[in-house]
């Protein structure tokens, strides 16, 4: 009977071929399923998975966020800027600044969007483009790199929890990474299901007119969702930076439709209210296998877009499909007369 | 004389928000005229201005097609770059073989309307016949095309043409930029398509309510796959248009253009879920942004401000049409109440 | 201690130029069953809004339970004991039976978290009370709109309801479905909590209500005890005159040997079985038996909406395949359907357009290129022929009343010239002098030749415009009345109760 009721989550399915597709390359290249590989997609995907989680709750609420990677990047760029001019080489206070950011901006997106109740995609379009404009015009345009990176940042990004001695005494770990990833997702998890404002995502998610006439109020719970998702997208700005070691303000732009493409792809509905943390998790490790694995396989990585894009229309072919055949008219007869 | 001109007023402000549209693009251009009117109204500023906006206004023109039908079309650019980066491997490939220009265009330009082709009908499947709402479809198919065209290139840009061809991006017949005069015709064509097809009218229903479009006998399916079809021969114009103004396709060109594409559409005062939308709107819409962008570039504004004025304009834009459209809605039912009552009164 | 629970006096309001409502009075007494009887434009939505502290009125007074009402706080009347079920049930879809029923009172007590046992517990015991047995853990966007009734009716007790207000509640069950309803309607009286029941069916007012008040256009029309009315009075009553017609009588000498439409055996799985019947030239076929019986279905399919799973459909004589509207339209059939609003017309779209969208291939010149002037003169043809009234055709659909905009549906299936005309509840939401206009249209086309196929809810409405009555039930026709003039309206309702407790009972 579990079984049964497992097999109506779509997210079942993903995981069904995440698995499927881990087995395959693990067995084109056994490198692939060791406790280090591991490790390690877990430290370079920690980020957009709490970008994920943003994103999901957005999309739960009704909207579609594509400015979430644009407001990660500005808090990150704005951040370690700070820092090197401030000269106060402190981690907590890059988070500080990034989050706050995160916040603001997130702020005014709910502001477009709950004030003059204007098509969610097209208003964080708009800001996406005013965001990184802005700073570009007004903060700068130069990267910096490793040189000149504050000793803290560097540091936070190999900082491990857990550590496991290779063969030749050297060491590999569990990054620290990970940790804010759990935590993000219990803290999202119990805001989600124990909140009166995370079923109030839910409740807006499906059937806003309903939701006001309860008296949920709506403004505050879209304020809510998209300040929650700027802030986790600050977080995930800096920890971006402490993995790959250089901030160049014109990356992370333009990649949120892949983080979109995953928390679809993990049973999220598009048009709002449906969807859970788990399935977002699962099509994020989905996105991440084939985008950090192609080259495992011997594709160069010029094929990534395309088994992304590939992976979505599919993914979304068959819950479409799945839905369209189920929908037969009304049962009038409900007992066959003999 | 009199009435063609009242027709053509009529036509002009059919929808109201026309009327407001009209009014900003003559400010704009003051404003830019005033400010710098040596530089401005220039010769060769006004050939520049004619000569970059059509290869976005060909996607522009798709977009808005899409969005009248209800729907969206995320992966115009993407499809723009495909084609495009076939069409300069073919020339590329061609010219080095040493095979005659007027062959290597041709079949480049047949290689466009063929894949084209194929892409919209890939969008026009996913949505039409499986169901895939159309945000979802083209933010598949806009990864799936990129890649492609990433994949042929390997990330490199693609050079390499015939002269020849690169007489239809730069070139100019009486002084026109000959990219202007094939914008023009397009835009005439899409006019006459929405104003006077059943495609078009069709498409405008569709939009409007796609239940009571079929109660209506309608063919959803066919009149939605058309117009995904067009749009992607639209994105192949537009990409042929970049890759000789260019002289070279990489992938990834243009990408800011989808932002502005919506950006444009909107403006021009067509409705996001589907039912409106008209060409007047549009072109001026785009002259507007033309001609804003234009007058920064002169000022020496930066790129990266002029993103930010994208930004900016879209929202401004959209809160001033919710704002307009909330107004025009309270006159107008003010105004029809009063008719019918009227009209009652005549009755009884 | 008085005996009266709402008291709305002087009640006026106005929007955008219109008044919705112009002195208008409302008392409810406690446990009483009230109905609201108005059609469309009314304004009784807008009272039940104002009841409900959702829009403030503009001048006169409410007092609830012996307290006055200020200010437009849709709390107040929460907390006074005021309930509304929307028409639209206001219910999540996505979210589960339980938390459906409990959000209210969850929003009420201001809390924070979210405590699920004591969530299920509200929600079982709000359904216990009402002696309903739901699954709570069912999302409720999977259950029948009776099932969400009675969540949406559990929902408005967990608030210490005291007057429940039902804003079309029938519009969409069954009748089983409304017996059931009517059930726990009576056991809540017996509790004390009153109810204010709208509707515009008057068949289900007369055998629920005590007292019924009225309103038209906004003004009140009257109050009255059940025992002083009856559906001719009502009439008189609402459209201030008496409308005497006779009953349609077929024209014989339009009989020809082959009928114009023959249906044999059509079925389809879960929906109908077994469905024969013929149609004459000039006939008026009234198809009747409450929602739910499959006669929707049928004839969608027969039009190609929805195509059946077997048997035969004949033109004229000739067997023919309708596997969409397409099909349909090109042997002569034309469908004006349930719902205009949501299947029937482009709300938004000018009134000339939703006219011309099925035919406009014949404005099409050469070089498939639309002929405007040709498509603006017929707009203009059909907007006089049906007098619609609008200044003109260039104005959008939802600028127009119910009735006109039923006009808009008939014009643009007229211009089809359709030898097979279907008119599934072509009176719905119309006013009954609208009403009666309308069935002199029909009765015209079918004295010129035209098959005619009527579904109705309303039996006297059958009655008196179809000269040959079908009678389903649960997928099948049960009973076919040959001369619509042997049946009274009492004996042809027997047979639809009848039919339909028999079919529940196999």
């Amino acid at each position: 009977m579990k079984i049964k009721q497992l097999m109506r989550h779509s997210e079942t399915y993903v995981l069904l071929i995440v698995i499927l597709f881990s087995a395959f390359v693990t067995s084109v290249n056994p490198a692939f399923l060791t406790l280090e590989n591991l490790f390690d997609l877990l430290r370079s995907s920690s980020g957009t998975a709490i970008l994920a989680v943003g994103i999901f709750m957005v999309l739960l609420s009704g909207g579609v966020d594509v400015s979430s990677t644009t407001i990660a990047i500005v808090g990150q760029y704005i951040s370690v800027n700070v820092l090197i001019s401030t000269g106060i080489d402190n981690i907590f206070f890059a988070f500080a600044i990034s989050i706050a950011l995160g916040l603001s901006l997130g702020a005014i997106n709910a502001v477009f969007v709950s004030l003059f109740k204007l098509p969610t995609l097209i208003v964080t379009l708009g800001t996406s483009s005013l965001y990184h404009g802005a700073m570009l015009e007004f903060v700068g345009t130069r990267a910096v790199n490793v040189g000149g990176l504050p000793q803290s940042i560097k540091d936070f990004g190999s900082l491990n929890v857990l550590e496991v001695a290779r063969p030749d005494g050297s060491t590999f770990g569990l990054s620290v990474f990970f940790v804010i990833l759990v935590a993000v997702l219990l803290l999202s998890w119990f805001i989600l299901k124990y909140t009166m404002i995370g079923r109030g995502i839910y409740a807006i998610g499906g059937n806003l007119e309903a939701a006001k006439r309860a008296g949920f109020n709506t403004r505050r719970i879209q304020f809510f969702v998209y300040m929650y998702s700027g802030l986790l997208a600050g977080i995930m700005g800096v920890m971006h930076l402490s993995l790959i070691r250089y901030s160049n303000p014109n990356y992370l732009v333009g990649t949120e439709l892949g983080v979109i493409a995953a928390v679809v792809l993990g049973g999220a509905r598009i048009s709002g209210g449906s969807g859970t943390l788990t399935g977002t998790m699962i099509g994020v490790a989905l996105i991440t296998i084939l985008e950090k694995n192609l080259i495992m396989i011997g594709l160069s990585s010029y094929w990534q877009q395309f088994f992304v894009g590939l992976v979505l229309v599919m993914g979304v072919s068959i819950t479409y499909l799945q839905a369209k055949l189920q929908k037969s008219g009304r049962q009038i007869i409900v007992k066959e007369e003999e | 004389m009199n009435q063609l001109l009242s027709k053509l007023v009529k036509l002009q402000f059919k929808e109201s928000k026309n009327k407001y549209l009209l009014i900003i693009m003559v400010l704009v251009i003051l404003t830019m005229t005033v400010l710098m009117p040596s530089q401005f109204l220039s010769g060769s500023n006004i050939q520049s201005m004619a000569g970059q906006f059509p290869e976005f206004g060909f996607l522009a023109l798709a977009m808005m097609l899409a969005m009248i039908t209800g729907g969206i079309d995320l992966s115009v650019v993407a499809t723009a770059n495909f084609t495009g980066v076939v069409a300069a491997l073919i020339l590329n490939k061609a010219t080095t073989a040493g095979v005659a220009p007027t062959v290597s265009i041709t079949g480049a330009i047949i290689a466009v309307i063929a894949v084209s082709i194929v892409c919209g009908l890939a969008n026009g499947s996913l949505i039409a016949f499986i169901g895939v709402p159309p945000i979802l479809a083209t933010l598949g198919t806009q990864g799936l095309f990129l890649g492609l065209a990433t994949v042929l290139t390997e990330g490199y840009s693609i050079g390499g043409f015939p002269l020849e061809f690169m007489t239809v991006g730069n070139g100019t017949i009486i002084g026109i930029p000959i990219p202007f005069i094939l914008f023009v015709v397009g835009a005439f064509v899409v006019a006459l398509l929405l104003n006077r097809t059943q495609q078009g009218f069709n498409m405008y229903m569709i939009g409007s309510n796609p239940t009571v479009s079929r109660y209506s006998g309608v063919n959803n399916s066919k009149v939605i796959m058309k117009t995904y079809v067009v749009t992607a021969l639209l994105a192949g114009v537009a990409s042929i248009i970049m890759i000789s103004r260019a002289n070279s396709m990489r992938p990834g060109y243009g990408s800011a253009y989808l932002l502005q594409a919506i950006l444009v559409v909107v403006l021009g005062g067509a409705d996001p879920d589907g039912g409106f939308g008209n060409i007047p709107g549009l072109l001026m819409a785009i002259v507007t942004l033309q001609v804003t962008q234009s007058g920064l570039n002169i000022m020496a504004f930066s790129p990266f401000f002029r993103k930010f004025m994208w930004g900016f304009a879209l929202l401004l834009v959209m809160a001033i049409n919710f704002i307009a459209q909330w107004y025009s809605d309270y006159k107008r039912v003010k105004k029809m109440r009063a008719q019918s009552a009227s009209a009652a009164e005549v009755v009884s | 201690m008085s005996d009266v629970f709402l008291e709305a006096k002087n009640i006026s309001k106005t929007f955008v130029g219109v008044k919705a409502l112009d002195n208008v009075d409302l008392t409810i007494g406690k446990g009483e069953i009230h109905c609201l009887i108005g059609e469309n434009g009314s304004g009784k939505s807008t009272l039940i809004k104002i009841i409900g502290g959702v829009y403030r009125a503009d001048s006169g007074t409410i007092s609830i339970d012996g307290t006055e009402l200020h200010g437009t706080q849709a709390i107040q009347s929460i907390r006074a004991g005021v309930q509304i079920i929307y028409q639209d049930l206001s219910l999540f879809p996505n979210l589960t039976v339980a938390e459906n029923i409990s959000v209210n009172q969850m929003l009420e007590s201001n809390q924070q978290t979210v405590n699920w046992k004591s969530v299920r517990e509200t929600a079982r015991r709000a359904l216990a009370e009402i002696g309903e047995d739901i699954d709570i853990d069912e999302r409720v966007e999977n259950l029948s709109v009776a099932k969400k009734q009675i969540i949406a009716i559990s929902r408005a007790l967990t608030q210490n309801a005291k007057l429940i207000i039902m804003d079309e509640a029938t519009s969409a069950i069954t009748s089983e479905e409304v017996k059931h309803l009517f059930s726990i309607i009576m056991q809540l009286k017996e509790r004390g909590i009153a109810i204010l029941f709208v509707s515009h069916k008057l068949s289900e007012v007369f055998e629920i209500a005590e007292n019924i008040t009225i309103i038209r256009d906004g003004k009140l029309v009257g109050v009255y005890p059940k025992e002083d009315l009856n559906e001719e009075k009502l009439t008189y009553i609402m459209t201030g005159r008496t409308l005497k017609f006779e009953p349609y009588r077929y024209d014989e000498s339009l009989q020809a040997e082959t009928p114009l439409l023959e249906v044999k055996n059509l079925s389809k799985k879960g929906q109908y079985r077994n469905i024969n019947f013929k149609l004459q030239r000039g006939e008026i076929l009234g198809v009747i038996g409450l929602i739910g019986s499959g006669r929707t279905e049928v004839v969608q399919s027969i039009f190609g909406l929805d195509a059946s799973d077997s048997g035969s459909v004949y033109i004229d004589g000739t067997e023919v395949e309708i596997k969409n509207p397409r099909d349909g339209m090109r042997y002569g059939i034309a469908m004006l359907p349930e719902d205009r609003l949501t299947q029937g017309l482009f709300e938004a779209q000018s009134i000339g357009d939703n006219i011309v969208i099925t035919v406009l291939k014949k404005f099409l010149k050469k070089a498939h290129l639309l002929d405007i002037r040709n498509k603006r003169q017929a707009e203009a043809d059909w907007v006089e022929k049906l007098a619609i009234k609008t200044p003109t055709p260039d104005n959008p659909v939802n600028s127009l009343s119910g009735g006109n905009q039923q006009r808009v549906v008939l014009a643009k299936w007229l211009a089809t010239d359709p030898k097979v005309f279907i008119l599934d509840g072509p009176t719905i939401g119309i006013d009954i002098g609208s009403k009666h206009t309308i069935h002199e249209i029909i009765r015209d086309l079918a004295r010129q030749g035209m098959g005619i196929i009527m579904i109705s809810d309303e039996a006297q409405e059958i009655l008196d415009n179809c000269n040959r009555v079908l009678v389903m039930a649960n997928g099948q026709v049960v009973r076919e009345i040959e001369d619509s003039t042997t049946i009274s309206r009492d004996e042809l309702l027997d047979v639809i109760a009848q039919r339909q407790v028999a079919g529940a009972e196999a």
